[in-house]
């Protein structure tokens, strides 16, 4: 990966549309690609990508372009028309995304043909035998020349459009989402073909895109877009498998596999609008990020090597990456039975949270759960190994500190009947954390309780607050017991078996009631549970317990697939597994 | 169809006007008919005594055979009347429209590919005014300016009269002077909505992504805006300028009252005077007929260049794209 001088640099780049309101659609882009290299910019829809092909090209119509692109020895900022011709398709070629940009009513043939006969002189009888040569390498037969777009298929036509980029031979190939709308086949067949014309052929490649997959098998490395900013890069493999960017883990944990088990939910949506947030002058995710800080709406971070990185990897974040919310060590945690002997419920258990991040533990009964939970929250001292929220350790901090961390940090039980006290009504059981706390004015803190009734999907009636935990149901009760946890509007909740005594149905409302709050505020959380089924859907993140100790660790998708420990399996078992996979075994490996 | 109902209604619409033939005939034999019985006696002559039913199954006979009837006027078949006249309105409308067309597609092109320039800002203010004046308005001041006031081109007619002999170069120029004035009044009347058409579908083309492709291709501006945008622009023009044909007829007829231009218009504008009913008839259906056979002919046309009119029908019987083979194949 040891890349010669760049052929294409872009530095600084700044976009901006012309309003009103004015646009900025990129803000500050610097990317470099060298020859036989690709570099994949990573981005959602309206980040900017395709903006940026456009400028790549100089035919970003009536935008404002500052910054400089340098294509090998020549700035192409500045460029009159005449200039632009003479480095267009010839040095630069563009696959846009669109399949628009076919000219309805001109055979394919000559399409491909105009950019040859202009700028390379060749026949037309040349052109077409390249055309072929081009159509053939993206999956297509030779008969595409005389059709027009209008009798192509959508992915028919993205591989004409892939195919025109290719017949001038360009240095630098710019594609803007070169895969998508293509059968997996043809798929596979253009990332090849992109593959030889970098590794062989010597080209640069920009993709721009958000096929991750297409991404990990092409680039050499990534460029996250966010808004027209660079969250993060760095080399494609640790960039797409170990982000840290607050963003990118986002967006990849958004993202579908084939065995996805976890119901996906995309990124929270921002509270201000995104043209406001456009030229704010805080960081660009800020709205939508987990792990705000004050200071994150006000400085615009700057892309810098986090912690622990060779500077390869440049992350743009004022906390400087994806922050842990909440880090156990080595904990450990026993039970006196009898007078000489003691059970160990938790026996040297580390685990990491990160701030959004929903990590799910399970085991059978008796595995040490719920003495993990309950360790977690500060609810029993550990014997040994500490509990760090936020990098303080919650054990080492003073009672004022102790209070302000529990805040952050909230517990779901297994049974609300025992969670909520008899003789509150509901209402005040909910509000009871804020007094505590002693937040706000009686009146803020009624209204508040109100907000989290209506957030749990509860009457917010006088009448129903005023009820007692026996009047209501199982499921009702839970979601009171729910709305006390999140009326502090916790930044972690750790829930334990919270959905046990629920009928299936309820569970299933709770579930995804759970899962939505929890990607609308923003919290972390741990949700502990024997039922695999319930936090594979769920986490992100799997710990399988045994016996006070953690035997595996994986996403769900990899638990179900390949699991190694023989207590996964059996808990795999218990929820069904070997009926869905009949005749599937996962592979045997040595216990760890 | 379009043909019946044509034929039904320009029999009957020249018979709902008031007066009929035979008292025209003899008033412009300066005398009247006093006497019934003579009147009758000349209606049957000319079968205009028998029910209108059995005059239109007769006319419609007459049709079939090809005859166009005998004009009681000018007492000589339809036919050579119309074979006589017709060229000349074929020369006048068919220039009009080729100017016009022409003229309104490459100035509709060049306004519209630099939207807001003076240039486009003038044509603009130019065509909107000539098309919103009326044709044999445009036709007088033209006739006033140019043959009048400054007589560069002749006065009316299609030809200098009496004028024998002459080389074919001669003649030819003589009929272009004749023309000049009134093929310029049509083709200005006619340009007007053309040219708007044409600029506004290619400002509507601008911002389209295949020509963000093709510039980003670094074609030549001239590529971009003739190829691209005019083949763009060109359909949906090609289906007006058909429906023009009729205007243009129409339009012709104006003019050339104003000219006196020995062509249709003056025939029927003579034939309503008289109410010369089998002229009127065969001389608006054979505008009709050409009118209809330049929308088929446009039609047709139009299919052959637009490659989105065929139908899916025809696509899945012989060119469905064929799913993409792993080698070039060869049968293209």
């Amino acid at each position: 990966m040891t890349a010669g001088p760049p052929v294409l640099s872009v530095d600084d780049l700044r976009v901006t549309y012309p309003g009103p309101p004015e646009l900025r659609a990129l803000d500050g882009v610097s990317l470099q690609v060298s020859a036989g290299e690709c570099l994949a910019v990573l981005g959602e829809s309206g980040s900017g990508k395709s903006t940026l092909a456009r400028v790549l090209l100089g035919v970003a119509a009536d935008a404002r372009v500052e910054g400089t692109v340098r294509l090998g020895e020549s700035d192409l900022q500045g460029l009159n028309e005449k200039g632009w011709r003479a480095v267009r398709w010839r040095r630069i070629a563009l696959a846009p995304q669109s399949t628009a940009s076919l000219n309805p009513v001109l055979r394919v043939g000559l399409q491909l043909a105009e950019p040859q006969q202009v700028h390379l002189g060749r026949s037309r009888s040349d052109s077409d035998a390249r055309s072929v040569e081009a159509l053939g390498q993206v999956g297509l037969g030779d008969w595409a020349v005389d059709r027009y777009p209008s009798q192509l298929s959508g992915g028919q036509k993205r591989q004409v459009l892939l195919a025109l980029a290719l017949v001038c031979d360009p240095d630098v190939i710019v594609l803007d989402e070169p895969t998508s709308g293509l059968d997996p086949v043809v798929r596979n067949q253009v990332i090849a073909t992109l593959s030889q014309l970098v590794r062989t052929d010597g080209r640069a490649l920009v993709l721009l895109g958000h096929d991750v997959e297409a991404m990990a098998a092409l680039a050499d490395r990534v460029a996250v877009l966010y808004r027209g900013w660079v969250a993060e890069t760095g080399p494609a493999t640790r960039v797409l498998r170990q982000p840290r960017a607050p963003f990118t883990w986002a967006l990849l944990n958004a993202r579908p596999t084939l065995a996805s088990l976890k119901e996906l939910r995309g990124i929270r949506d921002g509270l201000a609008s995104p043209d406001a947030a456009q030229l704010a002058a805080g960081c660009p995710f800020v709205d939508r990020c987990t792990q705000a800080v004050d200071a994150c709406s006000t400085e615009r971070p700057g892309l810098a090597a986090p912690e622990g990185e060779d500077g390869q990897r440049l992350v743009a974040c004022l906390r400087g990456g994806l922050v842990t919310i909440l880090r156990a060590r080595d904990l450990h945690k026993s039970y006196r039975v009898g007078r000489h002997r003691s059970d160990a419920a938790v026996d040297g258990v580390s685990l990491a949270v990160r701030h959004g991040e929903v990590v799910g533990v399970v085991g059978a009964t008796g595995a040490g759960k719920s003495t993990l939970a309950a360790l977690l929250v500060g609810l029993l001292p550990p014997d040994q190994g500490t509990v760090c929220l936020d990098g303080q350790d919650l054990a080492a901090i003073g009672p004022a500190d102790l209070r302000r961390a529990r805040r952050r940090i909230q517990l779901l039980f297994q049974d609300p009947f025992e969670a909520l006290s008899p003789r509150l009504t509901i209402g005040d059981a909910v509000r009871e954390p804020l007094d505590v706390q002693k937040d706000g004015d009686p009146h803020w803190r009624e209204e508040r309780v109100r907000i989290e009734f209506s957030a749990v999907r509860l009457p917010t009636d006088a009448s129903f607050l005023a009820r007692r935990s026996h009047e209501l149901s199982g499921g009702q009760l839970q979601r009171v017991a729910l709305a006390r946890a999140l009326v502090l509007d916790p930044q972690l909740l750790v829930a334990d078996e919270p959905f046990s005594m629920l009928d299936p149905s309820e569970q299933a409302n709770l579930l995804q009631l759970l899962k939505r709050l929890q990607v609308e505020r923003g919290m972390a959380m741990v949700l502990v549970s024997h039922d695999l089924a319930v936090v594979m859907r769920t986490a992100d993140r799997i710990l399988v317990l045994d016996r006070g100790r953690v035997v595996e660790e994986g996403t769900g998708t990899e638990l179900l697939i390949s699991p190694q420990h023989p207590v996964t399996r059996s808990l795999l078992a218990a929820a069904g597994r070997d009926r869905v996979f009949a005749g599937f075994t996962a592979p045997e490996s040595p216990e760890r | 169809m379009t043909v019946a109902v044509v034929v039904v209604g320009l029999f009957a619409l020249p018979r709902a006007m008031p007066g009929d033939p035979i008292d025209s005939l003899a008033r412009s034999g300066g005398g009247e008919i006093t006497d019934p019985r003579i009147h009758a006696q000349l209606q049957a002559y000319y079968g205009l005594n028998r029910p209108l039913v059995a005059q239109f199954f007769h006319h419609l006979a007459n049709l079939s055979r090809g005859d166009l009837g005998f004009s009681i006027s000018q007492r000589q078949p339809v036919g050579h009347l119309i074979a006589a006249r017709l060229p000349w309105t074929l020369l006048l409308a068919g220039t009009a429209l080729v100017f016009s067309t022409l003229f309104s597609f490459f100035a509709g092109i060049a306004a519209g590919w630099r939207r807001g320039s003076r240039r486009d800002q003038a044509l603009i203010a130019v065509t909107s005014a000539t098309a919103a004046v009326p044709v044999y308005a445009l036709a007088t001041v033209l006739l006033i300016t140019l043959a009048i006031v400054w007589p560069v081109f002749p006065l009316s007619g299609a030809r200098t009269p009496f004028v024998q002999g002459g080389t074919p170069f001669t003649t030819a120029v003589d009929v272009a002077r004749h023309l000049a004035l009134p093929a310029t009044a049509l083709t200005l009347s006619l340009a007007g909505a053309n040219f708007l058409l044409v600029r506004s579908s290619v400002v509507s083309g601008l911002g389209q992504d295949y020509l963000v492709l093709a510039r980003a291709k670094g074609l030549p501006e001239r590529l971009l805006k003739h190829r691209h945008a005019g083949r763009n622009a060109l359909l949906p023009y090609l289906t007006v300028v058909g429906i023009q044909v009729g205007f243009a007829l129409g339009g012709a007829i104006f003019v050339e009252s104003v000219f006196a231009y020995p062509g249709m218009g003056s025939l029927i504008l003579e034939a309503v005077r008289a109410r010369d009913y089998p002229v009127l008839d065969a001389s608006l259906l054979v505008l009709a007929m050409v009118a209809l056979t330049a929308n088929l002919a446009v039609d047709l046309l139009y299919q052959r260049l637009d490659p989105r009119v065929e139908s899916w029908e025809g696509v899945a019987v012989s060119r469905r794209p064929r799913p993409a083979p792993m080698t070039p194949s060869v049968d293209r």
